[in-house]
């Protein structure tokens, strides 16, 4: 479903005429299996977002090539990236994200709106969505009324809501208790199972990655595949 | 995102900012209405002017100026289009003296043609048009120059026992014939401004009319309008006792030619000036007075202008917080997928929306003001200069016409729009990754 191929990328530090280029990432080809869950795991800056975001298209790789679906994506301009993404991905991050002026729901609705779905359909596809995950209680709130773990659900349903084939996921647990990382997980274990939606978890926690059907290992730029499987 | 979606995004955005976009509709406005009302200001003027020079003047007439003005000239020019009448006035340019009973004045004497001047429109308050040459109409105020010198002398012994100040002296009125004009016989004679004496050769004149007074109060008409078959009577007086070789002529002409219409004197203007006349009417007289507005309403339009690019600036620093503000708001809504365009044109519509708004404000408060302006200014200029009759000069002082609201509406919402733009821009430019790495 994704094909990873020769990704190399580097950063230029340093001051404006003096900049040094750092590697970042080197030479990675992988591959994700449609209907997978695969994890890259791997300490701090060791280049796993720089990673998921060539790989959602928000960074161009200096060299390689992404193909998702068949299409070769690493080309995109802004404007086609941008479409892709509306089209085919969900994201789920650390800090959720969400839009502090809208409710649960408008958060939720944004994607759809977005995509230029008119209201009474948006207002359908979310409110069975709410439903789903659990949210119909908090459905009015403001994310700054919501706990970690219910932002986290909002969020995970904004990326759902467009029933998008792929979902990326940066440290999806890092700012959540461990009680309330089980749920998650377990929340995104069950969308993979009963939707069939590929994700492609981020993490430095060895215990999230092991949810993986496939696990990659960062280390300074280099994957590797195989890692740590614990027992669900 | 449905354009309706997109409104709402905008609306909601104002609704979280009230205070700062208020203040920023508010300069947007005052600048906007500043602009109206300080063009209308020369609508106003421009519109006064116009109606004190159409009420006052014989908007048809073209004045026609040549070295040589004679009846056969004034015979060819009735052949032109749109020639309602042609009036030749023969003015006596020579000491003129009037007598009727004791009483004596110096009015002027014009000859003319009367069927020409009935077809101008020449008015009589009473009596009728001379039928022959020793048949005269006189100007309405024509009895004021009768004076006789007993009576006056009389009269001015006894004011000087009032000890008047000069104010009021010049008030008064001096005693003049009073009796009935109508059918009186005078005695006209035309002398020399050398010796201010009459040649003593005088013409009976019959008084058969009284010509309407002129629009304009302040106007005295003393005059006498005689036909122009007495022309060879006068030169003859005038002749002899002129030297063998003098060209001095005893008549100074003046020519009107009167159009039809008030839309055809343009035509008529150019075809005369074509033949060579130096003509003046009063068509060019607007034409002229618009061109002068068309540069002053610029000039006030320009320095509106202005007013509307230092509220710009208030646009400006507005959008660019707002972008600031909303950096990480922007990075996720571009990780989801908006475009760079639907970025752009949701903040282009947040200051096209305090552009709009700022607009229909000024315009309704320009309106306003104007309305109230026009009624009370003329009340607070008549009350400081103390005259009551300053109402009825008519005097507006400004006038908001479509054209001006279609002006300054599309120059405030355009800058308001152009002011937005960088800031629009510079929110397509947002870098996600680092909106996204932002703390909430
Ligand atoms: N915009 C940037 N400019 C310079 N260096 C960067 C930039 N983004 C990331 N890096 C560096 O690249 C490395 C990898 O970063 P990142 O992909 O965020 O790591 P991880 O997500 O694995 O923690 C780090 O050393 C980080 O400092
Ligand atoms: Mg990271």
């Amino acid at each position: 479903m994704i094909h990873v191929e020769h990704i190399q990328h580097s950063f230029k530090i340093g001051k404006k005429g003096k900049e040094r280029p750092i590697p970042v990432l080197k030479d990675l080809s992988f591959e994700v299996q449609k209907g997978s869950i695969i994890s890259i795991v791997g300490r701090s800056g060791s280049g796993k977002s720089t990673l998921l975001h060539i790989m959602a298209g928000f960074l161009k790789p200096e060299s390689g090539k992404i193909t998702v679906n068949g299409t070769v994506t690493s080309d995109f301009n802004e404007t086609q990236s941008a479409e892709f993404r509306l089209a085919q991905f969900g994201f789920i991050f650390q800090n959720f994200q969400l839009m502090p002026g809208l409710t649960t729901f408008e958060n939720i609705e944004l994607p759809l709106k977005l995509k230029g779905v008119s209201k009474a359909e948006r207002t359908q596809l979310v409110k069975q969505l709410i439903q789903h995950v659990g949210l119909k209680e908090v459905q009015d709130h403001y994310p700054n009324e919501l706990s970690g773990g219910q932002q986290q659900r909002v969020s995970i349903a904004r990326a759902l809501i467009t029933n998008p084939p792929i979902i990326f996921a940066d440290e999806p647990t890092g700012s959540l208790d461990s009680e309330t990382e089980q749920e998650i997980l377990a929340l995104i274990r069950s969308l993979n199972e009963s939707r069939g939606i590929t994700f492609v978890i981020i993490t430095h926690d060895d215990e999230v990655a092991s949810i993986a059907d496939e696990i990659y290992q960062m280390h300074d730029g280099v994957l590797k595949a195989g890692g740590v499987h614990h027992a669900i | 995102m449905q354009f309706k979606d997109q409104i709402d995004f905008v609306s909601q955005h104002i609704k979280k900012n009230k205070l700062r976009v208020f203040m920023t509709i508010l300069a947007a406005t005052m600048g906007t209405a500043f602009l109206i009302i300080l063009a209308s200001v020369g609508f106003g003027i421009q519109d006064t002017l116009k109606k004190e020079i159409l009420d006052n003047r014989l908007v048809t007439q073209v004045e026609v100026y040549a070295a040589d003005l004679t009846i056969d000239k004034a015979n060819e020019m009735k052949k032109l289009d749109h020639v309602k009448a042609v009036v030749l006035r023969q003015e006596v340019n020579a000491f003129q003296e009037t007598t009727l009973d004791k009483y004596k004045g110096q009015s002027g004497l014009l000859v003319s043609d009367f069927e020409e001047e009935k077809k101008a429109g020449f008015a009589l308050e009473e009596g009728r048009l001379p039928n022959g040459k020793y048949e005269v109409v006189v100007g309405h105020d024509f009895a004021k120059n009768l004076m006789n010198e007993e009576e006056v002398e009389k009269f001015q012994n006894q004011q000087q026992g009032n000890k008047l100040n000069e104010e009021e002296q010049a008030e008064l009125e001096l005693p003049h014939y009073k009796g009935d004009l109508l059918g009186m016989e005078i005695a006209y004679e035309i002398g020399s401004y050398e010796t201010n004496e009459s040649y003593k050769e005088p013409i009976k004149l019959t008084i058969v009319g009284i010509a309407k007074a002129p629009a304009k109060d302040f106007i005295l008409d003393g005059k006498l309008y005689a036909d122009a078959s007495l022309i060879p009577e006068l030169e003859a007086i005038y002749k002899s006792h002129q030297a063998e070789e003098s060209e001095d002529s005893l008549f100074y002409p003046n020519l009107n030619v009167y159009a039809d219409e008030l839309q055809n004197v343009k035509g008529i203007t150019t075809s005369l000036k074509d033949d060579g006349y130096s003509v003046y009417s009063i068509s060019e007289e607007l034409e002229q007075i618009d061109v002068f507005f068309l540069a002053l309403k610029a000039g006030l339009i320009f320095v509106g202008t202005i007013a509307i690019l230092i509220s710009s600036i208030g646009i400006f620093n507005t959008m660019t917080m707002a972008v600031t503000e909303r950096t990480r708001e922007i990075g996720v809504m571009k990780a989801l997928g908006a475009k760079p365009k639907l970025i752009q044109r949701l903040f282009l519509l947040e200051s096209a929306w305090i552009g709009i708004i700022g607009t229909v404000i000024a315009v309704l408060l320009s309106y306003a003001i104007s309305i109230l302006a026009n009624y009370i200014l003329p009340l607070i200029v008549g009350a400081a200069l103390g005259e009551e009759d300053f109402n009825e000069l008519n005097v507006t002082f400004s006038i908001i016409p479509w054209q001006l609201v279609v002006i300054a509406s599309a120059i405030s919402i355009g800058v308001a729009m152009i002011s937005g733009w960088r800031p629009a821009r510079k929110a397509t430019q947002i870098d996600v990754i680092d909106a996204l790495r932002r703390e909430l």
